[in-house]
C-alpha cells in the first residue's frame, strides 16, 4: 500500500526525502510521478522537512465563529521572532472538533478549546524537543436510543441473518423504512443495496465512509465513539445480502481515538466469530479492516473515496458508473455513512413501527446532528427527525451563547447555504429543508449570533471550498478560486453601481457552471453559501459593496486583508 | 413504411432532435461526432482515454446536471441536447475562466496560431475574460532542450500525462498538488530536462496550449547540401534507435539528422570550429587527432637593446619543463575516447559517437576527425540528440563505450589514482554510476552529506560556495576534473556546491566503493589528502578575498572578482604607449596589452589578465586546456587547440589569440606536411622571465603598477566606505 509506504518514510525522517521516494520507486515499480502526484496531494504528506513546530489553526466555520482569526494572528505575535524553519503557523480544514472551537493541530496532534496561551506553551514544548501528544479523554459510552441492545448481547441481526438468510426480507424492511443515506445526499438505502446485490460479479466490497470533514459535522464521530458495534454489525448485513465478502471502514486520520475504538470492536468481533471466515460456524466470510484517509474533504465523496482506497489522488470520478456497478478496484460497491450503517440492525431489531414513531411531524427514525458554533452547549444530539430546528438550537443546544439572538444558521455546514432566524422553524426533515431551499445533509447545524457577517461567512465557507477542491474538473478549480477573488473584493472596498450588477450576473453565470459542468457535489454545492447569503441577506450585501459598509464590523479591516494574504498559498 | 427495430447492440438517441442510431458503449461526444454534431472540447483526444476534466463537452441529458459527453455513454431513449442556452452558458463560462488565467498570446498561439484553448474562446465571443487574472505566476521550464514548458498557459487538461503513459509508456508526467495549486510535474517535481523525460515529443503534440511546445531552436535544419540525405520521420522510425521517438517529433525536426558519406580522407570535422552537430559513425573508420602543435608558448630574451626583446616560441615539455605538469595524462576530448598526450590520435568505429559537447552545448570541435575509410555517418542537431541520450538502448550502448575506452583513462587522470590496480579499476568499471544534468541543476549542495565522488564526462560543473552575502566561484570544471573528494575526507559534508553550467555527464563512484579504494591504496589516500589540502587551502585563499566592500563601483567593474590587476596613475601618464609598445616587443609584436579599460578613481585598469576569482574565460573550453592548477593563476595548458573561445568569453578582453607558423599535415596530399598558420591563446604572463613585467619596468613616468585591488585601492575603499 503507497500509503503505508510513504507513512512508513515521514515517520522516520518526519518527510518525504526524494531519495527515499526514488528507492521506493523501484520497490514498489511504481514511476516516480505517480509516486509524488499522490504525496503532494494529501495535506497529511510533507515533501520538505516540517517546522519544528507546524501549527495549523482551523479555518473553518465553528472554529471561525469562535475567534480563530484572532487566535491565529495572536499566535503569529507570539512567534513573531521565530526562524521559519522552527514555528510554521498555518490554516489548516476543519479538524472535526467543532464542538470545542478552536481547533489547532501541532505537529498533528489535535488540541480544542484553544487559546493562545496553550497554543504557545504546546508550540515552545516542541520547540524544546518535548513530545507533543494529543489527550485523548476518557469515554463514558453514552446511553443512546439508537442501541437496540442496551446492555445486552449485541449483533443480534447478524446471528439472526446467518440463521435465516432472508435478505429479500431486510431489503424489504429498509425500503419500507424509507431509509435514505446520512452523508448528505440521501439516496434510498435500499436501492443501492439492491443494484449491488444483483451485480454477477463475486466480489464486491461494502465501505463505510467516515470521513466526515464537512466544517460542522462531528455526528460520526459521536456514532463510533459510542456505538461502534452498530457500525460493523451494519456493513455485516451490507456484506450478507448483497454477497460482498470484504468491508472496508474509511475513517478520517483526525480521529485517532475513534479509530482505536473501530480496532479494539473489529478485535473482539473476529474473537467471537463473527468476523472473519466462516462467520458463527456458517459459509458466510466477512473481513473488516479500518482504512485510515490520507486526508482532505474531498475523499468523503464516494468515488473520491475510492480512489484513495486504491492509492491514488483522491479524485472523483465521472458517473455513471456509479459505485453500485464499478467500485472499488472495479468491483460492485456499497458505500454507505456511518449512521446510515446503524440504522439498518435499529430497523430491523426493533421493526418499522418502532422506527416510525421515533420521528416527529410525519418524518421517521431518529437523527444525530452536530450544533455548534455561538451556542451555549455545541455537541452532538440525537433528535426524533421532524424536530424543528428551533428545538435543536435553543432546547438541546441551550439557545446562542451569551444570550445574544439568533442571526442565522446553517442546517448542515457550508453545503446547506445559511437560513435567516425566520426560518428556524424548519424541520430536520429532507423534504422540509429541501423545501426551505437548504438541505438535511449531514446534520451539521451551525449556529449564527447576531454579531455575524454574512458575507464573512459566504467567504469562509466559499474558501473552505477553494481550499479542498481536488483540482480535477475546470469548473471547481478555477471558479472556486475566482469565487474567492470575487468575494474578497467585495469585503475590501465599495465598486461602483453598475461594476456591482456586472458582478451580480459574473457570480449567478459561475454559480450556475460551476453547480452544472462540475464533476461532484463539491463543486456543485461550492455556491451554495453565496447564494443563500444572497438571498436571505441581502442588504448586508449592498452595504458592504455599495457602501463599503460592514454592518457587522469585521470586513474593511486590515485583520481581514491579511487574512486572505496568507491564504493564497494553500500548499506552499 | 416500416420503422425498423433497432438492431441488436444498437442504441438508438436523439442529439439535438435527431434521432441516430450508434453501437451500445459509444459516448455522447462519438454519437454527435459520428452524425456531424461537433461538440466542443479541449481535454479529450481520439486516442487517449476520456476523462472528462475540461467539462467543455457538457450537454443535456436531462438530468439533475449537466454531463461531459466524452465520457457519458449512450443510453436508449436518451435525449442529448448540445446547444442549449443553458448548455452554451456554462461553457462560455468554463472558457472565460480558463482564459482569464492564459497567458493570451501564448507560445502556440503567437507561433502557430492555433492553440485551441483561444480558438475556442474566440468562437465563443470572449475578448476580455471578466474574472480576475491569476495572481501568482507558476512560471517556466526551459530545462529541457526540446520542449518548453509554460506552466502558465497549462489547463490541466491531462492530455500530455496520458500521451506519456498510455500512448507512449513513459510514466513521468502527472499532476502535482491539489486545487487551484495543481500543476504538471515531472518525477519528482524535476525540471523537465532533468527528469526521466526522453523527450519522445508525444506530451508537446498532444498539448492543446503553449504550455508544451517545440523549443525553435537556431536552425532546426542541418544546412542541406548534395551530400546530406534527409530522412523522413517513417525512416527514422525504423533505425533501432528511434523506435520510441514519436513520429509527430521527428516530423517537426525534419532536417535536423542526415546522413552522410565520406570518401577516405576528407576531414568530417576539424578541431577548433565552431559547430552545433553530433556524428554518429553506422560505417567505416575514423581517425580522431589533434593537429595543433602540443607545446608550451615560451617567452625568452631574444634580441638585445635599450629594451629586452623577448619572443615568444613553442616549445615541447621535453625542453621546457614545468612544474605540477602531469607527465603521464590525456587530453580529453568530446568522443567516446581521449587521446594520450604523447600520441594524440585515436581510432572511431561503427557505433561511436562525437562532437556531445559542441552539440548540447554548442562548443567548438575538439579535434579532427577524417575518415580513414569511406564512412557512412547520422549528423544530427542538439533536439535529435537529446532525444536520442534518453533512449535507454542508445544510452547502454553510450555508457558500454565510455566505460570500456574512457573510464580509465579518466581514473588515471585523476593523479593520485594513476597507482589503481587494474583489477580495481575493472570493479569500478561496473559499479560507476553515468548520470546526466540539465543546466542549472544542483549536483552537491554545500552543507549536505557527502555520499559519491564524481568525474566529470561532459559539460562544465560550477563549483561555489556560499558565504554570508553571496557566492564564490571556486572553479570550473571540464572532463577529465573530478569533485568531491574533500567532503568524503572531511567529515562527510559537502564543501561546496557544485552545479551544471549545461549539459553535463557525471560518472558517480559511491561514497563506498570510494572509501574502499581510499583504504585498499594507500597510496590513493595520500594523495587524496594532500590534494583536498592543497584544494582547502586554496579556496580558503579565495574566500578571504573576499571582503564585503559595499562599493557599487568598484563592484560592477568586475574589480572584485580580479586578483592582479595593470594600473596605470593617469595623473601621471602621458599616454606615450611605452608600455604597449614594451609589451609587444616582449612578445613577437602581438601585444597582450591594450591601453584602454575601466576608469576607477585616477586609475586606469588597462586590460590585462586579471586572474578573476570567477574565470568565465574557462567555460567551454573543448579540450579543458585553460584552467586553474592549484594556485590562483590562470593558466593555459599547451594543448591549446587554439578556437579562440576563452578569448571571447573573457569579459574584459584580456585573451588574444597569438599565431604561430607550423608544419601540418597537408589535406590535398596526405602524408606531406606543409607550413601553416596555427594560434593558441595567450594572456598576460606578468612577463615571468623577466624580473618585472616589462610594461612597468618601460614605463617612463612610473605610471605602471600591477597591483592587487584590495590591498591597492584598499585605503580608498574604506574612505569611501566611511562617508
Amino acid at each position: 500500500m503507497i500509503f503505508d509506504d510513504l507513512r512508513a518514510i515521514q515517520l522516520r525522517y518526519g518527510f518525504l526525502p526524494k531519495a527515499e521516494l526514488e528507492g521506493l520507486s523501484q520497490r514498489a515499480q511504481t514511476p516516480l510521478y505517480q509516486i509524488h502526484s499522490v504525496a503532494s496531494f494529501y495535506p497529511h504528506f510533507h515533501l520538505a522537512l516540517p517546522a519544528k513546530a507546524e501549527i495549523r489553526v482551523c479555518a473553518d466555520m465553528s472554529c471561525h465563529l469562535n475567534g480563530a482569526c484572532g487566535l491565529r494572528a495572536e499566535l503569529e505575535r507570539r512567534f513573531a521572532g521565530s526562524r521559519a524553519e522552527e514555528v510554521q503557523i498555518r490554516d489548516v480544514s476543519c479538524l472535526g472538533r467543532c464542538d470545542r472551537a478552536p481547533a489547532v493541530s501541532i505537529n498533528d496532534q489535535i488540541f480544542t478549546d484553544v487559546t493562545a496561551t496553550n497554543a504557545e506553551q504546546i508550540g515552545r514544548g516542541a520547540l524544546r524537543n518535548e513530545e507533543v501528544r494529543e489527550a485523548h479523554a476518557e469515554h463514558g459510552r453514552v446511553a443512546c436510543k439508537a442501541d437496540p441492545y442496551g446492555d445486552g448481547e449485541k449483533y443480534g441481526m447478524v446471528r439472526q441473518l446467518i440463521q435465516t438468510r432472508n435478505c429479500d426480507e431486510v431489503l424489504a424492511q429498509l425500503k419500507a423504512a424509507e431509509l435514505r443515506g446520512m452523508g448528505g445526499a440521501g439516496f434510498p438505502t435500499s436501492m443501492k443495496w439492491d443494484l449491488v446485490r444483483k451485480q454477477p460479479d463475486p466480489v464486491k466490497y461494502i465501505v463505510c465512509n467516515a470521513d466526515e470533514s464537512e466544517p460542522g459535522t462531528i455526528k460520526d464521530r459521536f456514532i463510533m465513539t459510542h456505538l461502534p458495534h452498530l457500525v460493523i454489525e451494519g456493513m455485516l448485513i451490507a456484506g450478507l445480502v448483497t454477497g460482498a465478502k470484504r468491508g472496508i471502514l474509511y475513517i478520517r486520520h483526525e480521529y485517532a481515538m475513534q479509530e482505536e475504538i473501530l480496532g479494539e470492536e473489529i478485535r473482539r468481533c473476529y474473537q467471537a466469530g463473527l468476523l472473519g471466515k466462516k462467520i458463527r460456524g456458517s459459509d458466510l466470510d466477512f473481513d473488516l479492516e479500518v482504512f485510515v484517509s490520507p486526508g482532505g474533504y474531498i475523499c468523503g465523496e464516494e468515488s473520491a473515496l475510492i480512489e484513495a482506497i486504491e492509492g491514488h489522488r483522491a479524485e472523483p470520478r465521472n458517473k455513471p458508473p456509479f459505485p453500485g456497478q464499478v467500485g472499488l478496484w472495479q468491483k460492485p460497491t456499497v458505500i454507505n455513512n456511518v449512521e446510515t450503517f446503524i440504522n439498518v440492525p435499529q430497523i430491523l431489531a426493533r421493526g418499522l413501527d418502532w422506527f416510525a414513531a421515533q420521528g416527529v411531524n410525519g418524518s421517521r427514525g431518529l437523527k444525530f446532528v452536530g450544533v455548534s458554533g455561538q451556542v451555549e452547549r455545541a455537541g452532538v444530539f440525537e433528535v426524533p427527525m421532524g424536530t424543528p430546528m428551533r428545538e435543536v438550537i435553543f432546547k438541546h443546544a441551550g439557545g446562542v451563547r451569551g444570550g445574544r439572538s439568533l442571526k442565522a444558521f446553517a442546517p448542515s455546514g457550508p453545503s446547506s447555504g445559511y437560513l435567516p432566524a425566520s426560518m428556524v422553524d424548519v424541520r430536520l426533515d429532507f423534504k422540509a429543508l429541501a423545501d426551505a431551499g437548504s438541505m438535511l445533509g449531514s446534520g451539521a447545524i451551525i449556529v449564527c449570533d447576531d454579531t455575524t457577517c454574512m458575507l464573512d461567512m459566504a467567504l469562509n465557507a466559499v474558501r473552505f471550498y477553494r481550499n479542498e477542491s481536488c483540482g480535477k474538473c475546470v469548473p471547481c478549480r478555477l471558479g472556486s478560486q475566482k469565487m474567492t477573488d470575487l468575494l474578497v473584493r467585495w469585503t475590501q472596498g465599495s465598486v461602483s453601481e453598475p461594476q456591482y450588477q456586472a458582478d451580480l450576473a459574473l457570480l449567478d453565470d459561475l454559480s450556475q457552471s460551476m453547480s452544472q459542468t462540475s464533476i461532484c457535489g463539491l463543486g456543485q454545492i461550492a455556491p451554495a453559501p453565496i447564494q443563500s447569503v444572497l438571498k436571505h441577506f441581502r442588504a448586508e450585501i449592498d452595504a458592504h459593496v455599495l457602501k463599503g459598509q460592514c454592518p457587522s464590523g469585521i470586513c474593511f479591516t486590515a485583520a481581514s486583508r491579511t487574512g486572505e494574504a496568507q491564504r493564497v498559498g494553500i500548499r506552499p | 413504411m416500416t420503422t425498423s427495430a433497432p438492431l441488436p447492440g444498437m442504441i438508438e438517441i436523439s442529439i439535438d432532435g435527431k434521432s441516430v442510431r450508434v453501437p451500445s458503449g459509444t459516448t455522447v461526444f462519438d454519437a454527435a461526432r459520428m452524425n456531424g454534431i461537433n461538440i466542443p472540447t479541449l481535454c479529450h483526444l481520439q486516442n487517449q482515454t476520456p476523462v472528462g476534466v475540461c467539462r467543455l463537452c457538457v450537454v443535456d441529458t436531462g438530468a439533475r446536471v449537466l454531463s461531459a459527453s466524452c465520457v457519458r455513454p449512450v443510453e436508449p431513449a436518451m435525449k442529448v441536447v448540445t446547444n442549449s442556452e443553458k448548455v452554451l452558458n456554462a461553457r462560455k463560462t468554463l472558457l472565460e475562466l480558463l482564459m482569464s488565467d492564459h497567458p493570451s498570446p501564448c507560445a502556440r498561439q503567437e507561433k502557430s496560431g492555433d492553440c485551441e484553448l483561444e480558438a475556442l474562446a474566440k468562437a465563443a465571443g470572449i475578448t476580455q475574460p471578466r474574472f480576475a487574472k491569476r495572481m501568482v505566476v507558476r512560471g517556466k521550464d526551459d530545462s529541457s532542450l526540446a520542449i518548453a514548458v509554460d506552466h502558465d498557459a497549462c489547463i490541466l487538461c491531462d492530455r500530455c500525462i496520458r500521451g506519456c503513459d498510455e500512448v507512449k509508456n513513459n510514466f513521468v508526467l502527472g499532476r502535482m498538488g491539489k486545487g487551484y495549486s495543481a500543476v504538471i510535474a515531472f518525477d519528482l517535481n524535476a525540471p523537465m530536462g532533468g527528469s526521466t523525460c526522453i523527450s519522445c515529443g508525444e506530451c508537446m503534440v498532444s498539448c492543446p496550449t503553449g504550455a508544451l511546445t517545440n523549443r525553435g531552436l537556431a536552425g532546426t535544419a542541418i544546412a542541406a547540401d548534395s551530400r546530406a540525405e534527409i530522412f523522413e520521420a517513417e525512416e527514422l522510425l525504423q533505425i533501432p534507435v528511434f523506435q520510441g521517438v514519436s513520429g509527430t517529433f521527428l516530423e517537426l525536426n525534419r532536417g535536423a539528422i542526415v546522413k552522410r558519406r565520406f570518401r577516405k580522407g576528407e576531414v568530417i570535422c576539424r578541431e577548433g570550429e565552431f559547430g552545433s552537430t553530433a556524428f554518429y559513425i553506422v560505417e567505416g573508420r575514423a581517425r580522431v587527432s589533434i593537429s595543433s602543435p602540443i607545446a608550451h608558448v615560451k617567452t625568452q630574451g631574444g634580441a638585445k637593446g635599450f629594451f629586452k626583446r623577448l619572443t615568444s616560441t613553442l616549445v615541447g615539455r621535453e625542453e621546457d619543463t614545468r612544474e605540477d605538469e602531469a607527465r603521464d595524462r590525456t587530453i580529453p576530448i568530446d568522443a567516446s575516447v581521449d587521446l594520450s598526450y604523447g600520441n594524440p590520435v585515436a581510432e572511431l568505429s561503427p557505433g561511436d559517437l562525437f562532437g556531445e559537447m559542441t552539440c548540447m552545448n554548442f562548443y567548438p570541435r575538439s579535434a579532427t576527425v577524417i575518415a580513414e575509410s569511406d564512412v557512412v555517418a547520422y549528423e544530427m542537431l542538439r533536439n535529435v540528440l537529446d532525444i536520442m541520450l534518453k533512449n535507454k538502448t542508445f544510452r547502454a550502448q553510450l555508457d558500454e563505450t565510455y566505460r570500456r575506452r574512457a573510464l580509465e583513462n579518466h581514473l588515471r587522470g585523476v593523479p593520485m589514482f594513476a597507482n589503481l590496480s587494474a583489477e580495481f579499476i575493472a570493479h569500478i568499471k561496473e559499479s560507476v554510476e553515468l548520470q546526466r544534468f540539465a543546466p542549472g541543476q544542483t549536483i552537491v549542495r554545500q552543507g549536505e552529506p557527502a555520499d559519491s565522488f564524481y568525474l566529470v564526462r561532459i559539460g562544465f560543473v560550477k563549483v561555489s560556495e556560499n558565504y554570508p552575502g553571496g557566492e564564490v566561484v571556486l572553479a570550473y570544471l571540464s572532463r577529465g576534473d573530478y569533485f568531491g573528494e574533500i567532503g568524503l575526507l572531511s567529515g562527510g559534508v559537502r564543501t561546496a556546491t557544485c552545479t551544471a553550467l549545461d549539459h553535463v555527464e557525471l560518472v558517480r563512484i559511491s561514497g563506498d566503493d570510494f572509501r574502499d579504494m581510499v583504504v585498499r591504496f594507500p597510496s590513493v589516500r595520500s594523495g587524496i589528502e594532500a590534494i583536498a589540502v592543497e584544494r582547502s587551502a586554496a579556496n580558503k585563499q579565495r574566500l578571504q578575498m573576499v571582503h564585503s566592500v559595499p562599493i557599487d563601483q568598484f563592484l560592477s567593474q568586475g574589480l572584485m572578482e580580479a586578483q592582479s590587476l595593470l594600473v596605470l596613475d593617469l595623473q601621471n601618464c602621458t599616454r606615450c604607449d611605452a608600455c604597449v609598445n614594451a609589451c609587444a616587443d616582449a612578445h613577437d609584436g602581438v601585444t597582450r596589452l591594450v591601453r584602454d579599460g575601466l576608469r576607477f578613481d585616477r586609475y586606469l585598469v588597462a586590460t590585462s589578465c586579471r586572474q578573476c576569482r570567477d574565470p568565465l574565460c574557462m567555460v567551454g573550453c573543448p579540450v579543458g586546456s585553460i584552467r586553474r592548477r592549484n594556485s590562483l593563476e590562470v593558466i593555459i595548458e599547451d594543448w591549446c587547440i587554439g578556437c579562440g573561445l576563452c578569448a571571447r568569453n573573457c569579459p574584459y578582453g584580456n585573451i588574444n589569440l597569438h599565431p604561430f607558423e607550423v608544419l601540418a599535415d597537408d589535406p590535398e596530399n596526405a602524408g606531406r606536411k606543409k607550413a601553416a598558420i596555427k594560434q593558441k591563446a595567450t594572456s598576460c604572463d606578468l612577463c615571468t622571465h623577466l624580473k618585472e613585467p616589462s610594461c612597468v619596468y618601460a614605463c617612463p613616468h612610473d605610471a605602471a603598477h600591477r597591483v592587487d585591488p584590495k590591498t591597492f585601492f584598499a585605503e580608498m575603499l574604506s574612505q569611501t566606505s566611511a562617508k
